[in-house]
C-alpha cells in the first residue's frame, strides 16, 4: 500500500502585494513509497507548499505531481478532493482537531466519506485511537486533552482510513521534548508496520532523525537528500 | 453529511442561535398576523352577501339621507326590502370600551341576514320592547353580558339633552356564520331612536344614515343600482348605491391603504431579520474558516461543506419559523377578541401557519446562500491559513 511521490519541473508561485513570489522553481523529486521523509529548509524555502501540493491541498502552477500512480496536477478539485480522503492523511503544527467533537468523533470524520456503515465507521475510529494509546479518551474533547494527546488523536485521524500518504506538517512544533519523541516515535512506528510513505515538514534537525531520509530545500529547489539510517537508528536507541 | 457536527456547530454559541432564533420567531409571528389581518379582511369582501345593496349619500358616508327615501326605494323594481341603518356611536362607560352600535328595523333586519343566527333570546323579545336590542356572541362574552342585562350608553351623536344615559335591555344574543358579519356589535330598535327624537330628548340627525336594500334573488344588482342613483341623480340628495362587498372595501379603505400599509411593514420586517441571520450566519461561516479548511482536507468536498452551512441557515430559521407560527396560533384567540370587529375574517388558518413557515424557510435558504458560496470558494490552504 505504499506509494512513491514524483515531482518534475513543479513551480509554485504566489502574489502579494503585486509581487510575484516563485516559491518553488521547477523543482524535480523523487520520493520512494513506504519511505519516512523529513523536509527540512530554511523560512520561505517552500517546504510547506511543497507539502500542500503533494497533499493535493494546492495546485501547482507548472510541472507534475505523481503519488502512486495518480497525476494529481490533472484532477478537478472535486476529483482532488475525493483523491485526498482516499490517499492521505494531515497531521498539522496546530493539531486541527474539531472542538465541538470528541476525540473518536474526530477520528470518525474522514471515515464518514467512505463507504462504511455507522459500526463499521465506529470501529475503525477505536482501532486508530487504539493503535496511538488513546482509546481510553475516545469520549474526551479536545479541550479535556493535553496537546500531545491532541496531536496522537490528530495521527488516529490521519490513519483512520489507511492512507497511502501521511503529510505531517510540523508535527511537533507546539510540542515539549519528551511529547515530541513520543508523537515521532509513533510516525516512526506507522511507516514501519504499516508501510506508509510519510512527509514531515520540520525546523528540528533532531525531529528530522527519526526520518530515514531528509529532504533539504532551498530558495524553492532541492538541496540535497541526506540518508538518516545511522542517526535515526541512534535516536531510536535512546529512545 | 456530517450531521453531529451540522448540530454541534448549531448550538456551539448558544446565546447567539437563541437570540436568532428568537429574532425570526417574532418576525414570522408578525408575519402570521399581518397575514392573517390582509386575508381577513379580503374575505370579509368575499363572503358579502350579493343581494345586499347599501344607499348612502354621494356626498360622504357622515351625511344623512331624508326619510323619505325609504318609500321610493322600495319601489324601485328588484327591490324587496329596505332597511334603515343608522351609526350610534355610544360610548360604553369610556372610549376605550369600543363596539359598533346600529339602530335598525328588527323585522327586516333579521329577515335580511340569513346568515345571522340567533343563539340566545329571540326576535319576538327584542320587538316586544322598545329598549330591547341584540348583541353578538363576542361582545356579550367581553363584557359578560347576558339576556336580561341593561347596557348604559353615553350618546355622542344623538346626546340625550338632560345628560342622562342611554339605556338598552339585552333581547338576544346573535352568532354570525359568515366572516363578512362580526360578533362585536350590537342593534337596536330605530324606532326608538326616532322616538327619542321626536319627543325632544334627544339632539342628533335626523335623517338615516344608510338605507339598506335587499333586492330580490332575480334582480341583476346592477340595474337595481343604476335605478336608484338616477332617481335622485337631481336631488334633493344624491345617493351612492354600493354592493355589500363594495361597502365593505369601503371601511377598509377608510382605514387607509391597509394592505399596502401590511405589505410595507411585513416587507420591512422581513428585510430587518433577513439582515440579522444573514449577519449570524456570515459570523458563524467566519469563525469556521479552521473548521472549513480541516474538512477540505480531509476530503469533503464543497457541496457537502456548502450543504452543511445552508442546512444550518435553514434548521435555525425553520427553529424560528416553528416558534413563530406557534405563537401565532397561541395569540388567535386573545387577538380575535380585539380586532374581530373591524376584521371579522381574522384568522390563523392553516393556509396563513404554512405561509409563516414557508417565509422562514425562504429566509434561511437566503440567509444561507452567501455563507455557503464563501465556503465553496475557500481554497483548503487558505482556509487553513486564515483559521489559524
Amino acid at each position: 500500500m505504499s506509494a512513491p511521490i514524483t515531482l518534475r519541473t513543479v513551480t509554485k508561485s504566489y502574489t502579494r502585494g503585486g509581487e510575484t513570489l516563485r516559491v518553488l522553481d521547477e523543482l524535480d523529486l523523487d520520493m520512494d513509497g513506504g519511505t519516512f521523509y523529513a523536509l527540512m529548509g530554511p523560512s520561505g524555502s517552500g517546504k510547506t507548499t511543497l507539502l500542500n501540493l503533494v497533499g493535493g491541498l494546492d495546485q501547482c502552477d507548472t510541472g507534475l505531481i505523481r503519488v502512486g500512480d495518480e497525476d494529481i496536477n490533472d484532477l478537478t478539485g472535486t476529483e482532488l478532493a475525493q483523491w485526498r480522503a482516499e490517499n492521505v492523511g494531515f497531521v498539522f503544527q496546530g493539531f486541527n482537531l474539531l472542538p465541538v467533537l470528541s476525540a473518536r468523533e474526530n477520528v470518525e470524520l474522514p471515515l464518514l466519506l467512505a463507504p462504511l456503515s455507522k459500526a463499521q465507521r465506529r470501529q475503525q475510529a477505536e482501532r486508530a485511537l487504539e493503535l496511538v494509546g488513546l482509546k481510553d479518551r475516545m469520549n474526551h474533547k479536545p479541550r479535556e486533552l493535553s496537546g500531545g494527546q491532541e496531536q496522537r488523536v490528530a495521527i488516529a485521524r490521519a490513519i483512520a482510513t489507511d492512507p497511502k500518504v501521511i503529510l505531517a506538517d510540523e508535527p511537533t512544533g507546539d510540542l515539549d521534548r519528551t511529547t515530541a519523541d513520543a508523537v515521532l516515535d509513533m510516525l516512526r512506528q506507522l511507516n514501519r508496520e504499516l508501510d506508509k510513505t510519510i512527509l514531515m515538514v520540520t525546523h528540528d534537525p533532531q525531529a528530522a532523525t527519526y526520518a530515514a531520509k531528509t529532504i533539504h530545500l532551498d530558495k524553492g529547489k532541492l538541496g540535497r537528500i541526506d540518508d538518516n539510517s545511522a542517526a535515526a537508528t541512534s535516536a531510536g536507541a535512546e529512545a | 453529511m456530517p450531521i453531529r457536527l451540522l448540530l454541534r456547530n448549531l448550538f456551539g454559541h448558544r446565546l447567539r442561535a437563541i437570540l436568532t432564533v428568537g429574532s425570526v420567531a417574532v418576525a414570522v409571528f408578525l408575519l402570521c398576523i399581518l397575514i392573517a389581518v390582509s386575508r381577513g379582511l379580503d374575505s370579509a369582501v368575499a363572503q358579502a352577501s350579493t343581494t345586499r345593496l347599501w344607499v348612502q349619500s354621494a356626498v360622504s358616508l357622515f351625511v344623512d339621507l331624508p326619510n323619505s327615501y325609504e318609500s321610493k326605494i322600495e319601489r324601485t323594481q328588484g327591490v324587496d326590502e329596505v332597511i334603515r341603518f343608522q351609526w350610534f356611536g355610544g360610548v360604553f362607560q369610556d372610549t376605550s370600551n369600543f363596539f359598533a352600535q346600529f339602530a335598525v328595523d328588527p323585522a327586516k333586519w333579521r329577515a335580511s341576514y340569513p346568515e345571522i343566527e340567533i343563539v340566545e333570546g329571540s326576535l319576538e323579545e327584542w320587538e316586544k320592547s322598545r329598549t330591547g336590542c341584540i348583541i353578538g356572541e363576542d361582545l356579550a362574552k367581553r363584557f359578560g353580558w347576558e339576556i336580561g342585562d341593561r347596557v348604559p350608553l353615553i350618546g355622542t351623536i344623538f346626546p340625550r339633552l338632560d345628560g342622562s344615559n342611554w339605556e338598552f335591555d339585552v333581547a338576544g344574543i346573535y352568532r354570525s356564520n359568515s366572516l363578512s358579519i362580526d360578533q362585536m356589535t350590537m342593534f337596536f330598535d330605530f324606532q326608538y331612536l326616532r322616538e327619542s327624537q321626536e319627543q325632544n330628548a334627544v339632539g342628533g340627525p335626523g335623517g338615516v344614515g344608510v338605507f339598506l336594500t335587499r333586492i330580490a334573488p332575480d334582480a341583476n344588482p346592477d340595474d337595481v343600482i343604476s335605478a336608484i342613483e338616477t332617481e335622485y341623480e337631481n336631488g334633493p340628495q344624491a345617493v351612492r348605491v354600493t354592493t355589500e362587498a363594495e361597502f365593505q372595501r369601503q371601511f377598509i379603505t377608510m382605514l387607509g391603504s391597509v394592505p399596502t400599509l401590511l405589505a410595507s411593514i411585513g416587507g420591512g420586517v422581513l428585510f430587518a431579520i433577513f439582515f440579522a441571520v444573514l449577519n449570524t450566519m456570515l459570523m458563524a461561516a467566519r469563525e469556521r474558516t479552521r473548521d472549513i479548511g480541516i474538512l477540505k482536507a480531509l476530503g469533503f468536498g464543497n457541496a457537502k461543506i456548502s450543504s452543511m452551512l445552508m442546512i444550518e441557515s435553514l434548521l435555525m430559521c425553520a427553529a424560528g419559523g416553528a416558534a413563530g407560527v406557534f405563537l401565532a396560533k397561541s395569540a388567535e384567540r386573545p387577538l380575535w377578541s380585539v380586532i374581530s370587529s373591524q376584521v371579522p375574517g381574522f384568522e390563523i388558518s392553516t393556509t396563513v401557519l404554512g405561509l409563516g413557515i414557508s417565509l422562514a424557510l425562504g429566509l434561511g435558504l437566503l440567509a444561507g446562500i452567501a455563507p455557503a458560496i464563501r465556503a465553496r470558494n475557500l481554497r483548503p490552504v487558505a482556509a487553513l491559513r486564515l483559521g489559524a
